[in-house]
């Protein structure tokens, strides 16, 4: 979890800055998949290709996908291919699979070996002769605040409501799945909203936790732990209508009770992030 | 119809047992057939309180593990005929209780009582559990401090997913009801504890009563009466009262030191 410099401090001296900071970084970058070694008719297609949108893929960050095609890749040829891409200022960085020669002469390329990451799905504008080139959004998922805990705690299954429109975390297009709990989130409840937003209508007692990838929503009295944007979303936000909470995340960002200011306890509340600050601002 | 209910609270000392004979001896007097388990495995302390420690031969464990008949365990009390006690045993722990055992006891015991009130362990473990599974209704008993009142929370939250009602669905979920007992009236003026009032809004759940800090409950343990049948008190009143709540009569709420107008009308408003 990242430390925090937004937490005030009490004393009144001032917040001493730290040299860096780790954070979680989501990155969308295109794999280039390819079925069978490059040969002559496939940098012809990639050629044309390119020149169909070129602005779309200038300086576009690319892994190199061999999973299907390690057997028949040469690391000749991909050295070849990777000197052909960074001609076409395609930002190559990386490769997917591969087996040991083909990763070592990656790495004498420079290219790091990707592992993880999930394909985005095809977009239907994609010909159909575009196979070997879908479109990939590689990603790795920040530390979630502590151990994720079970969801077997949480209150009994709240009803799924029809997906709001709401901002999409990451490029990916996959429709939110929103939860709301309409009973009291007690003392050692831990509640996941982790594809959407989390709203809760009652009291959240302290000691309870609430994790949402996107918002999270208090209608009652605010004592637990919030932490919204859990993928990384740095838009999400919490609303509060009560604000009594014991600690506050957006995106890995926390604030404890201890730096909430007596100006905006039991008030009526939003929290976001500006500029890598915590923000607590009252309504009204 | 009969109806298990548990008395239980997270924290220990909170006053479980001496509330669990309170209730059980208020509704038998009130003519209801009333039998009172101890889910305490190996800490056994109800059949004192209760005053009939030396008439225990067999025990809910023993029935568990089909050493003894139902009916050799359950101790009849001195005072009231239709109050029976099942005790536990004090070597065992709360290993030997099984969810099936317990099941077959209650059943077992529904057939031939009104109310069957489970003593609650402190803790979360097994023995707690067990002990709230089969409920129908829960007492909290809760003492007006934070950590009894978070102790309490947290009960409350096993109580609406650890539960066999809870596992069947939404519908027909326990009824908790929130007993404040310790309760001082001048410390919670002082502000030294907290108010009914705060307690109500962080559990938010109705109150069944609220049962003052008063000597005569230590008196009652020490003769191995429950509170309720021993001398006339403000605590025996209080439980009274929180009985007859618990048993479906609609009592107004008197607290002591707590003059707040309009008090009364939200607290009821709370137990809708």
């Amino acid at each position: 979890m990242q430390t925090d410099v937004a937490s005030g401090n009490i004393d009144g001296v001032g917040t001493t800055l730290k040299p860096f900071q780790f954070r979680g970084r989501f990155l969308t970058a295109l794999a280039l998949r390819l079925s069978t070694a490059p040969d002559a008719r496939f940098y012809e297609m990639l050629a044309d290709r390119l020149e169909k949108t070129p602005n779309f893929f200038t300086d576009a960050p690319v892994i190199i996908d061999l999973e299907q095609s390690q057997a028949e890749v040469t690391p000749e040829a991909l050295s070849e291919l990777v000197a052909d891409l960074r001609r076409r200022e395609l930002a190559v960085f990386g490769v997917q699979g591969g087996d040991e020669a083909l990763r070592a002469a990656a790495a004498g390329l420079g290219l790091i070996s990707v592992t993880g990451g999930r394909d985005a799905p095809l977009r239907g504008a994609l010909p159909s002769s575009e196979q070997k080139r879908p479109q990939r959004v590689f990603q790795e998922r920040p530390p979630m605040p502590e151990a994720q805990p079970a969801p077997a705690q949480t209150p009994a299954p709240a009803p799924e409501p029809n997906p709001a429109p709401e901002p999409a975390p990451v490029p990916q297009r996959v429709a939110p799945e929103n939860k709301i709990v309409t009973m009291p989130v007690r003392s050692g409840q831990t509640v996941i909203a982790d594809k959407g937003d989390l709203t809760v209508v009652g009291p959240v007692s302290s000691g309870a936790e609430l994790f949402a990838a996107g918002n999270i929503h208090v209608y009652g009295r605010m004592r637990g732990r919030a932490f919204a944007g859990i993928d990384g979303d740095e838009n999400a936000r919490i609303f509060c209508q009560s604000l009594d909470a014991e600690l506050l995340a957006i995106a890995g960002l926390y604030r404890t009770s201890d730096s909430l200011g007596a100006d905006v306890r039991h008030k009526m509340v939003q929290i976001y992030l500006e500029d890598e600050r915590l923000i607590v601002a009252p309504f009204g | 119809m009969s109806k298990v209910i548990v008395v239980t609270s997270g924290k220990g000392g909170v006053g479980k047992t001496t509330s669990s004979a309170a209730i059980s001896a208020g509704l038998a007097s009130r003519g209801h057939r009333t039998v009172v388990i101890d889910f305490d495995v190996g800490l056994r302390n109800l059949d004192m309180i209760m005053g009939c420690e030396r008439r225990v031969v067999f025990d809910f464990i023993n029935v568990i593990q089909g050493d003894a008949k139902l009916n050799q365990a359950l101790i009849r009390d001195r005072r009231l005929d239709n109050l029976y006690v099942l005790p536990t045993s004090q070597t065992r722990d709360k290993d030997a209780l099984t969810q099936e055992g317990v099941e077959k006891v209650l059943n077992e015991l529904r057939e031939e009582f009104d109310y069957i009130i489970c003593d609650s362990p402190a803790g979360i473990e097994r023995g707690a559990q067990l002990a709230m599974y089969y409920a129908d209704e829960a007492v909290v008993v809760t003492n007006p401090e934070v950590s009894s009142v978070r102790d309490s929370d947290r009960m409350l939250g096993l109580l609406s997913s650890k539960t066999a009602r809870a596992e069947r669905g939404e519908e027909d979920q326990i009824k908790s009801h929130l007993l404040l007992t310790r309760f001082d009236p001048r410390r919670s003026g002082d502000g030294e504890m907290m108010s009914v009032e705060d307690v109500l809004e962080i559990l938010a759940i109705p109150l069944l009563g609220v049962i003052p800090e008063s000597p005569a409950v230590l008196r009652a343990s020490n003769v191995g009466v429950p509170v309720i049948l021993n001398e006339k008190s403000r605590a025996a009143t209080a439980y009274e009262e929180a009985v007859a709540r618990l048993d479906g009569e609609d009592l107004p709420m008197k607290i002591e030191g707590e003059k707040v107008p309009g008090l009364m009308s939200r607290l009821f408003g709370r137990s809708a």
